[in-house]
């Protein structure tokens, strides 16, 4: 780099951190707080109770949410530290380095980055949302601690999918934590019964439970805020047997046990909403094939009747799914369209539809030629550091689908359920890949809470490449499950 | 360093002096910021070896919006930025959905970012007569200093970081893959709200 272009740039860096880090001759004009008037009313006894817009709502603490944010960077980075990884030593030189790169594509493990960012990132939502902010609020500090851990954090240089996932990853599961860890926690009890919910609200949501333990609210007794209690909550965990399809559509003798979560938060199909989350939806899945095989999150934004019954309402998705036909992971935004038409005065139908962008989605992916994934070799520059070839590709991309319901004294009976995926890839092998999952369930009640189910699935997978060859390559197969369901309404 | 020096005087420059040109107007729902920067653009492939050169030029950002609340606002953000010389030039546009917090609505700092799409003509290493065009992911963060934020026309001072990811870049010698460019701005634009 010549010498001129390298003062340059550091005047540019310089001038930045000065914007950004000093604020002194404007703050110096902030008006002084007025002095108190000896005529006029008494101070309020407790002026921390003008921070809260509810009894039971986080003092609201702007500052401490961003120091919290910058604190959540440096235990994750120490924790780094005593794992022994490379990419912890940091210096001023490594983020003066990062900050002369920019930004690139990392090659990181699949799970790291679809999962163990975005966990990353609801810390950072989360410590916004603890400290009082709310939602948007909470979003644009998890851009910033995101930020801040992708060029300081690491000595790995800054990464643009991890920017991406931690950020928007990190929105969706945060506050789909944070709205879990508020039904668990119980702010009407006492004693022993007390200390328990808010330690189960602390294992899901971390941040929010440690400022509630160090400010003295985990032992207060006040009224859940009003924005945390959901019009309606439902969740059905199913438990059973798999079997997995082939390329032939043979199965295997052999199936897989799994366990399948549903929560249902609010009622996402109708009324007027301009409460983030006020309603969503979450599944995951563990067995089937993987230890950890689906997650699904789709929070609503917006929600608005307008005509003929019809619901409008913009979500937010988080998706991540490992199975034989595909790995993939997203986050998307997406315009979706519903009505409930009543069939009988028992019977209920509801269908969905929705469209959207996937603002960055991974699949994974083999180059032309190659039929396996290789072995994994122990990285020669260093633990923590990923050199990568990386088997999955980084790219934006479109989705769509379906979502149809059939219910009868408010249990389901049949569901049917389509999504398209389309990705094109940008970082990795040069391909448009087109994704599809279809999925018919059928659910018979037994007695109380218990039912059994049996699902039908398909899974379609095509890649077309572009290559010279122009060549496409397809994957399906199909899947049925049987399972037992414990439903809670 | 001219310009250096031009950046510190208007940073310096009392905020009372502008609250004094526009009285407190309550603001309304509209959120427009257009403004002129200090722009410096780096390319860069994943698998090349070759050290790019930083490239400095004008820039030009616009944003167009709604104010969610008094302290965020949501939009558009449109940058541009142009590089040239003799052999021919660089020109990117980045088009985006982004939102702007400002912590403390009594003060100025704000952070911002979005997503969305960039439009590049040319790139790096590959400037000639015969342009070559490409779309890529974009991604935008920064922060700065909002000067008047009660009134109806303000100054911001910002700091911005625009990244895009072309993927491959088609040239007349062939396609460069996985090429990333960073685009650093720093300027000063009008606030009308």
């Amino acid at each position: 780099m010549k010498r001129q272009d390298r003062t340059r740039f550091s005047a540019i860096l310089l001038i930045t951190g000065a914007l950004l880090g000093g604020a002194g001759p404007v703050t110096a004009q902030e008006p002084a707080p007025p002095a108190p008037d000896p005529q006029g009313p008494p101070p309020k006894a407790e002026s921390r109770d003008a921070r809260r817009p509810c009894d039971g709502c986080p003092a609201r603490r702007v500052g401490w949410s961003f120091l919290q944010t910058t604190g959540i960077n440096v235990v994750y980075e120490l924790g780094n530290l005593a794992r022994g990884q490379v990419t912890a030593h940091i210096s001023p030189k490594s983020w003066w380095a990062n900050m002369q790169q920019g930004m690139v594509w990392d090659l990181d493990d699949f799970t790291v980055n679809q999962i163990g960012h975005p966990y990353q990132g609801s810390n950072y939502f989360d410590s916004g949302r603890a400290n009082g902010l709310n939602f948007y609020e909470s979003a644009a500090l998890t851009a910033f601690g995101s930020s801040t851990w992708e060029f300081f954090g690491e000595t790995n240089h800054a990464s643009l999918n991890d920017f991406i996932n931690t950020t928007l990853g990190g929105i969706t599961l945060g506050e789909m934590l944070h709205r879990t860890a508020w039904l668990i926690r119980n702010t009407q009890a006492t004693g022993k019964r007390r200390l328990w919910s808010e330690i189960g609200a602390t294992a899901v949501d971390p941040i929010t439970g440690l400022n509630r333990f160090t400010s003295g609210d985990a032992s207060r007794v006040t009224d859940k805020p009003p924005e945390f209690v959901p019009s309606s909550l439902g969740a059905v965990a199913s438990a059973g047997v798999l079997w997995r399809g082939s390329q032939s559509s043979a199965f295997n003798a052999a199936g897989d046990p799994f366990l399948e979560v549903d929560a249902y938060y609010g009622d996402t199909n109708t009324g007027r909403s301009r409460t983030p989350y006020d309603a969503f939806w979450m599944r995951m899945r563990f067995g089937g094939g993987s230890s950890f095989s689906e997650a699904r999150v789709r929070g609503r934004l917006y929600g608005q009747p307008i005509a003929h019954g019809l619901q409008f309402s913009v979500i937010q998705t988080y998706n991540y799914q490992n199975n034989d036909a595909y790995s993939t992971g997203s986050q998307a935004i997406d315009a979706a369209l519903g009505t409930t038409r009543p069939l009988s005065s028992r019977t209920n139908f509801w269908i969905l539809g929705w469209g959207g962008l996937t603002v960055l989605g991974a699949v994974d992916s083999l180059p032309l030629g190659v039929t396996e994934k290789p072995e994994e070799k122990e990285p020669s520059a260093g633990q923590g550091v990923s050199e990568g070839p990386r088997f999955y590709d980084y790219g934006p991309g479109s989705d769509f689908g379906a979502l149809a319901r059939l219910a009868r004294d408010g249990r389901d009976v049949a569901l049917f359920f389509y999504v398209g995926r389309q990705i094109y890839s940008l970082d990795g092998v040069r391909a448009n890949h087109f994704l599809q999952h279809t999925r018919v369930d059928l659910l018979f009640p037994l007695r109380g809470r218990f039912g059994v189910g049996t699902s039908a699935e398909y899974f379609h997978r095509r890649s077309y490449y572009q290559d010279a060859a122009r060549t496409t390559q397809t994957f399906h197969y199909p899947q049925l499950r049987a399972y037992l369901t414990w439903r809670h309404q | 360093m001219k310009w250096l020096w031009m950046c510190a005087v208007v940073w310096l420059m009392p905020a009372s002096a502008l609250a004094q040109e526009a009285q407190a107007t309550p603001p309304s729902r509209l959120w427009i910021v257009a403004g002129v920067a200090s722009g410096t653009l780096r390319g860069h492939c994943q698998d090349c070896a070759q050290d790019f050169p930083f490239r400095h030029g004008p820039a030009i950002l616009g944003n167009a919006g709604y104010r969610v609340s008094p302290r965020m606002d949501v939009g558009a953000d449109v940058f541009w930025m142009q590089w040239h010389n003799e052999s021919g030039h660089i020109r990117a546009t980045a088009i985006d959905a982004v939102a702007q917090f400002r912590p403390w609505g009594s003060k100025g700092f704000f952070v911002k970012g979005g997503a969305g799409m960039a439009f590049v003509r040319n790139w790096v290493q590959t400037i000639g007569p015969h342009p070559d065009d490409s779309k890529a992911l974009a991604v935008v963060f920064g922060g700065g200093w909002e000067f008047n934020t009660k009134s109806r026309l303000g100054l911001q001072l910002f700091a911005m970081q625009h990244v895009g990811a072309l993927g491959d870049l088609q040239t007349t010698s062939g396609p460069v893959a996985d090429v990333t460019g960073n685009f650093w701005s720093l300027g000063a634009a009008i606030v009308i709200r």
